[in-house]
This record gives structure tokens, sequence and C-alpha cells, in this order.
């Protein structure tokens, strides 16, 4: 009904008096070329092992692993591991905005004692997160604390690095005004410094929320501490070729959750800024 | 200036603060069994403890055995090193190899054993249906697939070559996970792969040939592996880790008589398909590990040079 409603060029009544022409029918298709992306995917995903390119037995056809996924949807286990998984990325992502904040304003506002520290993060930063898997068994086991050593260290400094470009950018001559009006250290950090840094912060909280699912799926893969991750590990050591792929389209949809999830956010947080107003109103 | 230092251990430390228990997090009195962890990997080998644990053997010796199936072996000696897991599951050459280089193992039980039968083992060398290689000896010049180098599966391997009176050193190994054995076996990506249960059935089902039980060729009666737990941890609780071997014993026992039952258990772990679990060759479980056997794994492992110098085998056993 979609097609019919864009195909007659009825008389739009819902369109705006702001918004001209175009906007109205880009706004529909977006969705529907999204749909039709994942609908073509699927597509060329149930002809490969049909036409017998590959394998059936190692790349079910489409309908078969959403079948196996929608019988998985209904047992408890599973959303146990998605619960798991969602814990890992949510506290992890948390503690590395938290200290990434705290620290990133904290350093932002001593540019000497930033100076010093440069080098340590250039050298602790290209670091993968992967790396400290022994390091992440050997304190915390397999539970969740593994996951989140991981979740943390990677996200930390996609965050960290933003907000100090953030602090950095601030407008020296808004930073004077605000002295000369007599603003207190808070309220310039309140007023001045904050705003700068938010759309800073929003791209690091994008960019570390996307690699926060990751890292929880790769320590519950690797290191086998509890969620999608371990349910991954479990059907590949049984064999079970349809539940891998199962749960590896239930990790994709979780990360396509996610991401509109931050863009709302970042929308809405940032509804003041150029970015997001010169979109809705172009 | 020490900030960079606080700046990357600031989310660890947050964690850390609430990691101290632990240590002796496994062994809270609970209703009066002693809860104890086991680190184990979600493969057939482990079924009788499942088993154990279904059956109320552990109870029965106040302990109240918990099971972290985490995904590979790998984790499973730091966790028994650190105090995370109480016990662990490995095969034996890993634990000669940690033993040789110094971490303080002892085993407590089997754990599988070969089932000592010609092309009727757990596991076994396979090759395509239409590969030239007839026998372990043909493997010379040949790639063969194994899930980890330096480990049971080439050093069994190369036993089967030599006692098909080829060269080992001529075989050229390859890692490659146990998954993704059949499919590099079916498209010709690999001359030969060396696989255990569930894929040992998988690839024998879809037709492939089997040349070689290296388990068998290395010895008939092959403790392939064992339980076994950190030495000081042991030491500490000598009581609670005799409890723990006796249902250890009993478990593999139960195991052994009750081959149905094992079957039945492995779907509440794993994911195998029901189709394959009714062919799963299951291993051999007998509680006494072979020690003659391991003799002669260990023997190997200083003539391939895993190891530099013959093992103390006799402080490896508890």
């Amino acid at each position: 009904m979609t097609a019919t409603s864009t195909d007659s060029r009825a008389p739009d009544p819902p369109a705006p008096a702001r918004s001209p022409r175009r906007p109205a029918r880009a706004g529909l298709g977006r969705p529907l070329l999204g749909a039709v992306g994942i609908l073509a995917l699927l597509g060329l995903w149930e002809a490969v092992p049909r036409l017998g390119v590959v394998s059936a037995r190692y790349l079910p056809p489409a309908t078969d692993v959403l079948a196996a996924l929608g019988v998985r949807a209904t047992t408890p286990g599973f959303w146990t591991a998605v619960g798991d998984t969602l814990a890992g990325w949510a506290l992890g992502l948390a503690i590395a905005f938290t200290a990434a904040v705290v620290l990133g304003f904290t350093l932002g506002a001593l540019p000497r004692i930033r100076a010093y520290t440069n080098s340590t993060v250039d050298f602790l930063r290209p670091i993968p997160s992967v790396a400290l898997i022994p390091l992440a068994v050997l304190l915390y086991g397999t539970d969740l604390r593994s996951t989140l050593l991981l979740v943390v260290y990677a996200c930390f400094w996609l965050i960290y690095i933003q907000v100090l470009y953030g602090v950095a950018d601030v407008d020296p001559v808004a930073e004077q005004t605000a002295r000369s009006y007599g603003l207190g250290r808070l309220a310039r950090v309140r007023y001045v410094v904050w705003p700068t840094t938010l759309p800073y912060l929003m791209t690091g909280v994008r960019l570390a929320a996307a690699v926060a699912l990751i890292l929880s799926i790769t320590a519950q893969l690797v290191i086998g501490s509890p969620g999608i991750g371990r349910e991954i590990a479990v059907a590949q050591s049984s064999g079970a070729v349809e539940s891998v792929y199962a749960l590896i389209v239930a990790t994709g949809a979780l990360g396509v959750v996610i991401n509109i999830g931050v863009r709302v956010l970042e929308r809405r947080v940032l509804r003041w800024h150029t970015s997001v107003r010169g979109e809705a109103t172009a | 200036m020490r900030r960079p230092l606080a700046a990357l251990t600031a989310g660890a430390a947050l964690l850390a603060a609430t990691a101290c228990g632990a240590q002796g997090a496994s062994s809270e009195e609970d209703g009066g069994l002693t809860t104890l962890t086991a680190g184990v990997i979600p493969i057939v080998d482990v079924a009788p403890v499942y088993l154990g644990v279904e059956q109320g053997i552990f109870a029965e010796h106040g302990i109240d055995l918990r099971l972290e199936s985490g995904s590979g072996g790998a984790a499973i000696v730091p966790g028994v090193i650190s105090g995370e897991f109480d016990l662990g599951f490995s095969n034996l050459v890993s634990l000669i190899v940690a033993r040789e280089e110094g971490l303080p193992l002892v085993t407590l039980s089997n754990g599988a054993t070969t089932v000592g039968e010609q092309g009727a083992d757990f596991g076994g060398v396979f090759v395509p249906a239409d590969s030239p290689v007839e026998s372990a000896a043909d493997l010379e010049g040949a790639t063969v697939a194994i899930n980890n180098l330096n480990n049971i599966g080439d050093t069994t391997v190369r036993e089967s070559v030599r006692e098909a009176g080829g060269d080992p050193a001529a075989v050229e190994f390859l890692e490659l996970p146990f998954p993704d054995m059949p499919a590099a076996l079916e498209t010709g990506q690999i001359d030969a792969v060396w696989a255990v249960e569930p894929f040992a059935s998988i690839i024998r089902e879809s037709g492939e040939r089997e040349i070689a039980s290296n388990f068998v060729d290395t010895h008939e009666n092959l403790s392939v592996a064992a339980y076994f737990a950190a030495e000081p941890r042991v030491a500490e609780d000598p009581e609670l880790f005799d409890e723990l071997t006796a249902a250890l014993e009993e478990s593999l026992a139960y195991a052994e008589a009750h081959p149905d039952e094992v079957r039945s258990v492995i779907t509440t772990y794993t994911e195998i398909d029901q189709s394959v679990i009714e062919e799963l060759t299951l291993p051999r479980f007998p509680a006494d590990i072979d020690t003659d056997s391991v003799q002669t794994l260990a023997d190997l492992m200083v003539e391939d040079g895993l190891i530099d110098s013959e093992p103390d085998l006799d402080t490896l056993y508890r």
C-alpha cells in the first residue's frame, strides 16, 4: 500500500508547509530502500545454496535459518542469552562512557598534563581489546566481568579521544565572553564546553555502541562468558550449522536495533545542533 | 603524570573492586553441599560429569558441582590456575606440557579413553572419498588439518604415520577448528583432517574415507583426556578432593554402564543433531588413567620435540 500512495501522486495531504515537494518521497523511500536491500540479500542467500553454488550443509538457505531462529526465539534460553549480551553491552558502554567523560573533561581542562599523557594514550589506544583475552580470563574467569574488561577497554578510547577533541574545539571567543560575564568554572563547563563537546561525544558513543556489541559477542565466543556468543560457540562445536547462522542473524538484528536506538538518541540530544537541524529543514 | 595509567585502568579498577571475591567464590557452603565449579568443553567426552550431576552422584559426596562449559579449552587451564575453576577437563598432552612449563596441575581421574578399535574410534584421520591416500604412510607430503598444533592431534597422527611405515616429518600440519573440517574436506581445500566426534560422524556420513585411528595406533588403551585440579588447592582441602575424585570415578563408571543415558544427556548441553547423536561413537570411560599409555604419549612428545626432556609423570597423577 505504500507503493500505491507514492505512485499515485495524490494531493499529499500530510505534507506540512515547511517541507516542499521532495522530502515526502524521500522520507517514505528510505526505509523502503532499506527493506528492499535486506530482501535482496535474503534472496541471494536463499539462492546460493539452493542453486548448489555452496553446499546447503555448510550454508543453509535463508528460509531454513530464519525458521530455526523462529523456533529458537520461543525458548527462554535464547532470551536469557540476549539479555546477557545486552547486559555486557550496556554496562560496558556505561562504564567506558563515565570514565571517558570524567577523564576527558578533567584532562581537557589541563593542557599541560594532557600533553604528558598524549604519547601514552597513543601507545595504549591501538592495542586490540581481544589481545586482553588471556588477561581477562586470568583475572575474571568466564563470567560477565571478562566481557566488561574487553568492552570497556575498546570503548573507552573511542569516547575519550572524541571528548578530548570536543573540549579542544571550544571557541576561545565564547570562552572569553563567558569569563567576561563572570561565569565560574563549572558554569563555563556547563554552558560553553559541554555544548561544544556534545556532538563529538555523541559520535564517540555511536562508534562505541557498535564496537561494544562486537566485543561483547567476541568475549562470549572466545572466553565462553554467558550470552549469544557462547551459544554460537556451543552450536559450532556441535556441528549445528543452522543454529550458528540463526544466532548470527540474531546478532545482526541486535546491531541494527542498537544502531537505530543510538541514532534516535543522537537526534534528540543534538536537536539544537546544525547537523541535525540542517537535515530536518533542508 | 600517572594519569595515563589511571586512564587505562579506570574502567578495569571499577570492576576489580567487585572482583575480589573471585578466588574463594566457588567453595561457599550451600545447604550442606560444597559448591565446586568445573571448567569443561561442550563436547561428547564430558557427558559423564553431566550425567553424574543429573544422577545426584556429586550431591551424594557432598558436592554441588557447577559445570561451566566455556567455548574452547583455552580458558580452562588459566581458570583452574587462577582459582576460578576448582577442576577442569583437558587432554593429557596439554596437561603434560602445562606441567613441564611449571604449572602445578594434577589429575583427579581419567576423562575419556579410546575405544581401541581400528576404524571405529571417536576420532580418526579422514580423506576425501576420491583421495589417492590409502594409508597413513601416504600422508607424506600431504597437509593434515588438526585443531591445535603441537598437541594431542599431531602427536598421535605422526605416530599413525610412523606405524604405517611413513616419515612423520614429511607430513604438514595446519590448524583448523573442528567445525570447519567437514567443509574443508568436502571442498578439497585440505588433503586430510583429524576429527573427533561429533564431526567424525558428520564426516563419515558424508561418505569420506577413514584411513587411520590415530588414538588406537598410539596405544590401544590410550587415556586421551583427564579431569585435573591445581595442586595447591588440592593440598588445602584433601578430603574434599577425595570426595570429588570418588564422585568423578562413580560418574565415569555410571556413564560406562549406561551409554543410552550418555546419549540423552548430550542433548542437554550441546546442540548436536539427534540423528548424529544416535550415530556417535562414544569414548570409553574407565575411571583410572592408563599410565602405560600416558608414558607412550610422553615418549612421543619428547621424540617430536613438544617437550625437551622426559617428564616426571608421577608428579602429574594425584
